[in-house]
């Protein structure tokens, strides 16, 4: 077999290998996408248009003034102002505590220290239903019901996932940076202050976002704790556009899917903002296994 | 660093403060209630509600959501709202945990009691007698039409004394199957599973209160292979395609895919999104047996046996199902001109055929056949879990009717192992706990309904 034969041999098979691998991954992101692709087409059509047999994908005109309609039926901005209050808080909590707690589950040797880590580990395995009751009560007792501290409060005082996550990160930090720093008369919280966390930035992007998406689409913290319509988040505010007229039920689903749309706007935009970072974080951080 | 911290500390806390929503401190009785998590609704309530308060006194407190996990969260930390919705098997469950009011003890002697009909007081009621909610709303079901196919195929319409053979004559003369393939591209008729109970009824079955055990009475069976034929015939579509395609009843009849549809009545997103011409006629009748209408009026609202105030919350739901303008005309009161006050709201009701679906509805009651046993008993959860499953594989004509019957011994005997552990918890008061026990000994004796 000549050179020439070879490599056109090994280019072909080359070809045909990632030319399968693009249409599987097309044909798995058109699957991903097209429940994305219904919420942009449905927001833009009337109700009637919604249920339209057969479904036009593309409406004879999009409908914008939907996106207005959903704003002046919601106190929209009063709730992503509210939304946004909450997200800034969980977010500096989860930071500050999770990078603290995985700072000292990867830097610091103490008795217990591997058992304590297992034990926060494994308070991931309870599900939410279980301590729904033992904590609602916990906050009715402190007063807090109505209020926003039930969901702030709690993000101050870690989450597990994000300490693990965090923890494998910091422990690929080299310790020399840390004899270095000490050295120099550096204590504890000066090292993770102006060494760890500086350097665990594509980490702390990965927390963030998480932290971000989850607190901004959360529909069952804020359901069980708030009451008051006022107080209420975008995704409260969102289920109020279901419908639940007595003995019917008509779902305004333009209205809905407008509106899931407004919600989702700046998880998107954050998300391609810190891109580069989320990439990084999960390639480089614990995520990798 | 130091400073950072100090920093963010006291922004964090101050912000924090001042960004929390505090408790209200009014001396005005004020009632929590649970309405529905509605955005337009909830903006009509808090316009409606001064205008109560001036009058009444008494303040209304929106407290919007939906589902039961914060409902049972609330009541376990004695916070439940004053006035919530129950459905008849949660209602029961919850009284006999004493934690409704039973609405005898406010409603004694008030004549707006009498603006009732009487079926909205009796569902509302509980194995110990106690009247534990009141129906906020009430509908009946019928068959939708499409008038255009009926006039091209030159088929008069469903009138008011149709029956089930006429029905299936006309869906047959409907249905069409231009390529020749077997599958349908219209199909005479849909009705819904979860309507398939509207049919029993109408063939005999029964409701008997009170009863714990599933049965499968001939008027069902026989019920259930009318309904399983419609499909042999293929004068309706597989439940499993529709299910599959996640097509709504509403768009079956709009697009064209069928030609009739068996739906709630009045049904306000069907009125408001059919832009065919329609109809809408009584569900047919079964020849030689009476005509026994669906009526539903089952749960509604109810009272927390923990309220600070009874008499302001009795007030308060009065006032939400006599005059708040969103339940307006409700037809749960018998002295409102129900059918007109719709026509009134929708214009293309007028000669649709509401009123005589309605009308028929109210001289021919057949009561709520959502109190089977299947539905709202003790046992219902445990019934359907079990049930549920066999029945899904009975529509998709898996297993035939028989197969049911013969599944119900097996199906009892996990009810009577719940009722058994039910019977265990603390708290049962002692009315409930006797019907659980008279049931039991039934089944011991082998007589239970």
């Amino acid at each position: 077999m000549t050179e020439t034969t070879r490599f056109s041999t090994v280019f072909r098979a080359a070809l045909s290998r990632y030319t399968v691998m693009y249409l599987l991954l097309g044909a798995l992101c058109l699957l991903f996408l097209a429940p994305f692709a219904w919420m942009l087409s449905v927001s833009g059509h009337d109700l009637a248009g919604v249920f339209a047999q057969p479904y036009r994908w593309i409406p004879d005109r999009y409908r914008w003034e939907n996106f207005s309609l959903v704003t002046s039926l919601l106190p929209f901005w009063r709730y992503a102002a509210n939304t946004l209050f909450i997200t800034v808080f969980v977010l500096v909590g989860t930071l500050l505590s999770c990078s603290l707690a995985a700072y000292g589950f990867s830097r610091i040797r103490f008795r217990g220290r591997d058992t304590l880590f297992a034990l926060c580990i494994s308070t991931m395995m309870l599900p939410g239903q279980v301590t729904m009751i033992p904590l609602y009560m916990l906050f009715v007792s402190l007063g807090w019901i109505d209020t926003y501290f039930p969901l702030i409060v709690p993000a101050f005082f870690g989450s597990p996932f994000y300490i693990f996550l965090l923890r494998q990160f910091f422990m690929t930090i080299p310790r020399e940076y840390d004899e270095a720093a000490v050295l120099d008369g550096a204590g504890r919280l000066r090292i993770y202050w102006s060494i760890i966390l500086p350097l665990a930035r594509p980490a702390l992007a990965v927390v963030a976002l998480f932290t971000f998406v989850g607190t901004w689409n959360d529909f069952f913290g804020p359901l069980i704790y708030l009451n008051s319509p006022e107080t209420a988040t975008l995704t409260l505010g969102l289920s109020m556009l279901k419908s639940q007229v007595v003995g019917t039920g008509a779902t305004q689903w333009h209205l809905l899917m407008a509106g899931a749309v407004l919600i989702m706007l700046p998880n998107v935009l954050i998300f391609f903002l810190a891109q580069k970072h989320f990439v990084k974080g999960i390639t480089v951080g614990g995520l990798r296994g | 660093m130091r400073h950072h911290l100090l920093l963010a500390g006291v922004l964090l806390a101050t912000t924090a403060f001042h960004g929390c929503p505090r408790q209200n401190t009014s001396e005005t009785p004020e009632v929590v209630y649970n309405c529905p998590a509605n955005a337009a609704d909830i903006d009509v309530l808090r316009n409606e509600i001064p205008a109560f308060t001036a009058e009444s006194h008494v303040t209304i407190k929106l407290n919007p959501f939906t589902g039961q996990d914060k409902l049972y969260a609330m009541m376990a930390a004695g916070q439940a709202p004053d006035i919530f919705y129950t459905n008849t098997t949660m209602r029961d469950r919850l009284a006999a945990e004493g934690r409704l009011l039973d609405l005898r003890s406010v409603s004694k002697g008030d004549p707006f009691v009498e603006r009732l009909w009487p079926a909205v007081i009796t569902n509302g009621t509980s194995p110990d007698s106690g009247w534990y909610s009141l129906g906020n709303w009430s509908f009946t079901l019928g068959v939708y039409y499409n008038r255009d196919l009926f006039d091209a195929a030159g088929l008069p319409y469903p009138d008011t004394a149709w029956t089930w053979e006429t029905m299936r004559m006309l869906a047959r003369r409907l249905t069409v199957d231009a390529n020749g393939d077997g599958v349908p591209e219209r199909f005479g008729i849909f009705i819904g599973s979860h309507f398939v109970e509207a049919i029993e009824q109408m063939n005999g079955a029964g409701i008997r209160p009170n009863t714990l055990l599933a049965s499968l009475p001939d008027a069902s069976a026989e019920a259930f292979t009318k309904y399983l034929a419609l499909m042999a015939e293929r004068l309706m579509p597989d439940i499993r395609r529709v299910q599959a395609m996640g097509m709504q009843p509403a768009q079956l009849l709009q697009s064209g895919r069928v030609a009739m549809l068996v739906e709630a009545v009045p049904h306000q997103m069907l009125i408001e999104t059919l832009s065919l011409r329609w109809g809408v006629a009584p569900l047919p009748r079964f020849a030689g047996k009476p005509p026994r209408y669906f009526r539903t009026s089952s749960g509604g609202l109810s009272i927390s046996n923990g309220t600070r105030f009874p008499e302001a919350a009795w007030q308060s739901v009065k006032w939400i199902v006599g005059k708040a303008s969103i339940y307006q005309p409700n037809p749960v009161l018998r002295d409102l001109d129900f059918v007109g006050g719709w026509e009134r709201r929708y214009p293309q009701l007028a000669g649709s055929g509401f009123r005589d679906v309605w009308n028929l509805s109210l001289q021919h009651d057949g009561g709520d056949p959502r109190f089977f046993v299947r539905f709202s008993s003790w046992t219902s959860a445990s019934i359907l879990e079990r049930l549920q499953p066999t029945l899904d594989r009975l529509w998709a004509r898996e297993i035939g009717v028989n197969d049911v019957r013969s599944a119900l011994p097996e199906i009892n005997a996990h009810a009577r192992r719940d009722l058994q552990d039910l019977l265990q918890r603390e708290g049962i008061k002692p009315a409930f706990r006797r019907v659980i026990e008279r049931e039991l000994r039934n089944l011991e004796r082998g007589t239970a309904q």
